[in-house]
């Protein structure tokens, strides 16, 4: 699947000057299968575009099209298949489940469109680092430890894309290293791409071309 | 997992509250609804005249007796009366206007005579089948139906001749013959007695044998009308009875305890069902906002469960099943109080001497499904709207 913006121009970013390379207001397209990082200082509107892209936010001018169809014009069972089987997305505020373990916060993406098994999820949160933290709460685990298990959530679907929207930002360059390692994995598995978004940090990774904002 | 995630972040004393009050509720709903109809139909089948409905005549005063005034009915007094909102109708009882004497025509029986008087009503007014309530010339018999105190008296008359007395069934099997006269007429007409009445101290017959004898054996002009019958609405006879104060006129005191006592229950009941679906209706909007409330407390779980692949149509689901079984669990808790409540009603109501069908009435029942059908509707609905709102 590819994705398409055209003309994209956030409204709360419309005051902001954008250049010829910049997504905002320009024809950017991604193509099925590519390792993209998205590079920009703060303020330029990374979430924004991973929200974008994922249909939640609505207040920008231009189009954004998944191969020749236009989101504006999806319905929501369509967002509804999106989400679980084409595009996963790791937040930058991660979105778990204070409340439940870890063990229930993969459960329960896992479930939707079942990829793993408890013992294989197990297995991811080892690679982590983490599989201790099992049946802890989420809430009571730190910001690192919380961006590992959003990002084994994230890989436990099917999917074409990810977005990771400044997935690292609290790891340590040795964990970071780990999860981009189980991250290619996972993409070229399927054959998907990414979209990872850094305020200039590339964490030394293998990537197709980059985007600037 | 779901169902941990929505709704363990809940307060359940205000659930509980809405609970009680929707219980309460739902079990005065079904109460009041059985016992109103009970009430109403109190009374129904025990007398060959309908439901609600008494004769009347005017009151005879002194200066009537010196004929200074009128104790017929005339036309537009009767249409006065068909045109109040409390009335379901009001037909004249005709009399007979020539000689009549009934005696009993049956070799089984002794015989017994005497003249009567003889009455018709609309047909409309008579808890009869229509095809038993006719008679035309050259039929075999004419149908009747006979004061029950008649029916006494040939029982003592028969008790005194040291014959068995009759009962209702078999009195209706008894030949009987009626002899129409005039100063140069004669004629005899068989009868039969189809049913019994309390209410009418005369014996009633089909308007057409009136009309034929009247025809045939009268001796004067027209007869006056000084009886009418009037159908009253349900649990409205508190009007019918001021009308009858107002405008001078009475009726048999029995009709009128039972249908005042009937009219003061069913308005009792009446204002218990008010009560009820205000009661239902508060409850069913607490709970309602409740569900809001409870949306809104999860409005976080709810909005990411969306972003991460999670079907709208699955979370609304999973509200409207958690209330639908809460309105369930109430709608049964309700029904079974109600039958509680309903075994000691009816030991309280038959030692009273108030002998109401006990059966279950399916009006209460309905009125449980569609407040059921209401709520889901309505849940289902908000459900909706509060899951949509985050998408």
């Amino acid at each position: 699947m590819n994705i398409r913006f055209e003309q994209v121009m956030p409204f709360p970013l419309s005051s902001i000057k954008h250049g010829e390379e910049s997504i905002w207001g320009n024809k950017v397209r991604f193509d099925s299968g590519e390792k993209v990082i998205l590079n920009a200082s703060s303020g330029k509107g990374k979430s924004t575009f991973t929200m974008t892209t994922l249909g939640l936010r609505h207040d920008y001018s231009g189009n954004v099209f998944y191969n020749d169809n236009d989101i504006r014009s999806m319905s929501y069972e369509d967002w509804t298949n999106i989400r679980q089987t084409k595009i996963s997305v790791v937040f930058q505020d991660l979105q778990l489940f204070p409340k439940l373990t870890v063990r229930e916060n993969l459960k329960l993406k896992n479930d939707l469109s079942p990829v793993y098994t408890e013992e294989e999820l197990r297995s991811l949160l080892n690679q982590l680092g983490i599989a201790n933290k099992w049946n802890q709460e989420c809430g009571i685990l730190s910001m690192g430890q919380q961006q590992r298990v959003a990002i084994i959530r994230a890989l436990a679907q099917p999917f074409e894309w990810i977005l990771l929207d400044e997935p690292f930002s609290h790891l340590d360059e040795e964990n970071t290293q780990k999860c981009l390692t189980l991250i290619h994995q996972r993409c070229d598995e399927q054959r998907a791409g990414f979209i990872l978004t850094t305020l200039g940090d590339d964490h030394g990774t293998k990537y197709d071309r980059e985007q600037k904002l | 997992m779901l169902k941990k995630l929505l709704f363990k972040n809940q307060d359940k004393k205000q659930l509980i509250i809405a609970m009680i009050g929707a219980f309460m509720g739902i079990t005065f709903l079904i109460t009041s609804i059985h016992y109103l109809i009970k009430v109403n139909e109190f009374g129904e089948g025990a007398d060959i005249l309908g439901p609600n409905t008494i004769i009347v005549q005017k009151k005879v005063s002194n200066s009537s007796s010196l004929n200074l005034t009128k104790t017929d009915f005339s036309e537009s007094e009767i249409q006065k009366m068909k045109n109040e909102p409390f009335i379901e109708d009001v037909q004249p009882v005709i009399s007979n206007n020539f000689d009549v004497s009934f005696e009993t025509a049956d070799p089984m029986v002794p015989r017994f005579r005497t003249d009567v008087f003889i009455q018709t009503i609309d047909p409309e007014f008579l808890d009869v089948k229509s095809d038993k309530w006719h008679w035309k010339e050259g039929d075999e018999f004419v149908p009747i139906v006979l004061p029950r105190d008649f029916l006494v008296m040939l029982n003592t008359f028969m008790s005194a001749q040291g014959i068995p007395q009759v009962s209702d069934d078999l009195a209706k099997d008894v030949k009987f013959k009626f002899t129409l006269k005039n100063d140069t007429d004669k004629e005899w007409v068989d009868a039969r007695i189809i049913g019994f009445t309390n209410e009418v101290a005369s014996i009633l017959v089909p308007e057409s044998f009136m009309k034929y004898g009247n025809d045939k054996y009268s001796t004067e002009k027209e007869k006056k009308i000084t009886q009418i019958m009037i159908a009253g609405k349900e649990s409205e006879f508190g009007r019918v009875e001021e009308m009858l104060n107002e405008r001078g006129l009475e009726s048999k005191n029995s009709q009128m305890v039972v249908g005042r006592l009937k009219s003061m229950v069913g308005t009792l009941f009446l204002v218990v069902l008010g009560i009820s679906v205000i009661a239902v209706f508060v409850s069913g909007l607490v709970l309602i906002q409740y569900m809001q409330l409870l949306m809104s407390r999860n409005a976080y779980e709810v909005r990411t469960l969306l972003r991460i692949g999670y079907p709208p149509k699955m979370l609304i689901n999973h509200f409207f099943i958690y209330f639908v079984k809460v309105f369930g669990i109430i709608s049964a808790s309700g029904l079974a109080v109600f039958f509680i409540f309903k075994f000691f009603l009816d030991e309280m109501f038959e030692s009273g001497g108030l002998y109401i069908d006990t059966t279950l009435s399916y009006q209460s029942v309905l009125s449980l499904l569609f407040a059921y059908l209401i709520f889901s509707v309505a849940s289902y609905r908000n459900a909706q709207k509060g899951i949509f709102k985050d998408y």
